[in-house]
């Protein structure tokens, strides 16, 4: 018997349209929290727009032509980095602050399923990135006045399986930090490791293109320095991405399942 | 050996009769946990068996290390336990463990439990969904918790403004409006002023009588075991050497043990006499009065004491009936098993091998 207003365990719906509901839910929370914090919220662009402002203004008065010459090169790779900082922070930086919080357990025992919550945060995370991405792109635009080409046809497909790496290199990190907990050092170099992977000189090593980042990097420069469309690139080069993206997504997110099994079988999910 | 809480004690016995034919919405069954291999090898649950009836109300009891946290967390799958099988509301949980969240909400890291950056309302809509409730749906039951909790104006508060006692009642509150068949609550009571903990034990014993929710608690605070628990587990080295109701529990260490104080000084012949004929203990003389505790043996009557000190002059000022309680019966339990002793510990058909 339940007393009214006690939900039945039947009203608990863990189907698609309770799926979406706490995706609304997941999504609602980030918001508010970015509008409810503005500061920080204005601290996180301000900090991204200054590193490219040291790079594009610091670069000019060091090497002028050089500079000018590649910046719109510029422009996308940093573009790409700061949303796969964004897109792989949030879930390694997530995981390991909800682990300190004190909520990640409370994740864990949704009817959901771990690894579909996890999921609603990662497209999520992924969303932020692009926010910060439009903001980013258009500044960057408006300072050197290199106006590139952003049909979103085009740029958000192939950002987003440009991401998809970097989400698995995320998955790895946060299940790491759910087993070994204090590994935000090493959540710092790849930040720096990323940087490397979105400058891999892909044209003359064609094999490197298989790293993660390499190629949705290369497609991005050509898609948005000199307007090719989408459906113009050849198809392998598109099969490499889409393969890159999967197989590096699917390989982060088993090591995220090992890690919490591996931490539940050690007894260490929640603590820190 | 402490007095009994007797109004308390009185009202939980009214209140806790969970109906014996009711459904076993949890069930523990031989649950092991071993950590490390070989010689390294620590058995932190050794073959843990309870089962608890929808609508009861069962404390976890323990010392330190005794068990009783990885037991929880086996149950709730947050550890992965080395054996043994539980099964909440007719799901298994090595199979089906997303069934099992259909029916289960836990508070296991109290105030720590909800994002703190968040208002209050915003905690409850965000585990409601979570827990894939409809949060509009769940407003009603959301609104009368934030009432019974005191919160009601704190709604749209962010939780890091709240003081931790109110953060805790948050954390519980978002468990709770789930409502969920089984709930597990670690410590639910931690940082609570006294009016707030007697408010959530009013609570938990209406949630469980009215609404038949089964409520899994470990506390270290006995008063509130004993005051809303129908039933206590008590583990040591990973074994429940105790399951017994709270009553049957306590009854099987009742005395008749009295505190008494007499004017003036007793004399030393009155008090050799005692002495030799009853067991007596904390003697303390005071100003003007002499104070001691008596327990009698099963054919001795307070009256013999009486009469001894009737015999010696000493005139009797007060008499104060002592009963054991809760925490009385979990010392001695813990520590005649802590004690490696022989002796059996399980009091009247517990889960203890």
């Amino acid at each position: 018997m339940s007393t009214p207003g006690r939900p039945a365990a039947s009203a608990i719906d863990t189907g698609l349209r309770g799926y979406a509901r706490f995706f609304v839910a997941a999504f609602r929370k980030k918001l508010l929290l970015l509008v409810r914090y503005p500061v920080n919220t204005l601290s996180q662009i301000g900090t991204m727009l200054l590193v490219f402002g040291v790079i594009f203004f610091g670069g000019r008065a060091v090497a002028g032509a050089a500079i000018t010459d590649s910046i719109e090169g510029i422009i996308v790779g940093y573009l790409l980095w700061t949303m796969s900082v964004a897109a792989y922070g949030g879930l390694s930086w997530g995981v390991a602050r909800e682990a300190q919080w004190g909520t990640l357990e409370q994740l864990f025992m949704s009817p959901f399923g771990f690894g579909p919550v996890m999921a609603v945060k990662t497209v999520v995370n992924v969303l932020e990135a692009f926010l910060w991405g439009a903001v980013t792109l258009l500044v960057m635009m408006a300072v050197t006045g290199r106006w590139l080409a952003v049909d979103p046809l085009t740029v958000v497909p192939l950002m987003a399986l440009s991401l998809a790496p970097a989400v698995g290199i995320g998955f790895v990190f946060g299940g790491l930090s759910i087993r070994f907990k204090r590994i935000e050092n090493a959540f710092q170099l790849v930040q720096f490791l990323l940087i490397g992977l979105i400058a891999t000189p892909v044209e003359q090593y064609p094999m490197l293109r298989w790293l993660p980042l390499a190629q949705g990097s290369k497609l991005l420069r050509t898609a948005m320095q000199e307007g090719v469309p989408i459906w113009a690139f050849p198809a392998d080069d598109l099969g490499v991405l889409i393969v890159t993206a999967m197989g590096y997504l699917a390989v982060g997110y088993a090591t995220f399942h090992y890690c919490q099994r591996w931490a539940r079988r050690e007894g260490v999910m929640g603590h820190y | 050996m402490s007095q009994v809480p007797e109004r308390e004690r009185q009202s939980t016995a009214e209140q806790s009769a969970p109906d014996p034919g009711a459904e076993e919405v949890l069930l523990v069954d031989d649950l092991r946990k071993e950590y490390g291999e070989g010689e390294d090898a620590v058995q932190a649950v050794d073959g843990v068996s309870f089962s608890v009836r929808r609508g009861e109300v069962v404390g976890v009891l323990g010392p330190n290390g005794a068990g009783k946290t990885t037991t929880i967390k086996s149950i709730l799958g947050l550890v992965v336990p080395s054996g043994g099988r539980v099964e909440v509301a007719g799901v298994d949980a090595s199979e089906n463990p997303r069934g099992v969240y259909r029916h289960v909400g836990a508070m296991l890291e109290g105030a720590r439990n909800v994002y703190w950056r968040l208002t209050v309302r915003e905690n409850l809509d965000f585990f409601a969904a979570l827990g894939g409730n409809d949060p509009d749906a769940a407003r009603a039951r959301q609104d009368r918790l934030l009432d019974q909790f005191g919160l009601a104006e704190k709604a749209d508060e962010a939780v890091n403004e709240l003081s931790r006692g109110q953060k805790q009642k948050v954390s519980l509150a978002a468990t709770l409006a789930r409502g969920t068949d089984v709930v597990f609550l670690d410590e639910p009571t931690l940082g609570l002023d006294v009016e707030a903990s007697v408010e959530l034990r009013r609570e938990l014993r209406r949630l469980a009588d009215e609404e038949e929710i089964t409520i899994v608690l470990s506390s270290h605070d006995m008063d509130v075991v004993e005051a809303v628990c129908d039933r206590v587990a008590i583990l040591s080295n990973g074994r429940v050497i105790a399951d017994d109701p709270v009553e049957e529990l306590v009854g099987v260490f009742e005395t008749q043990a009295y505190r008494l104080t007499v004017e003036g000084e007793v004399s030393e012949r009155v008090r050799t006499e005692l002495t030799a004929s009853y067991h007596t203990e904390e003697w303390e003389t005071l100003e003007d009065r002499t104070r001691f505790e008596v327990i009698l043996a099963e054919d001795d009557t307070l009256y013999d004491v009486l009469g001894t000190l009737q015999r010696g002059d000493c005139t009797l000022l007060d008499v104060d009936g002592l009963e054991p309680d809760l925490e009385d019966v979990f010392l001695d339990v813990t520590g005649r098993a802590g004690s490696g002793s022989d002796e059996n510990v399980r009091l009247n058909g517990g889960g203890a091998e």
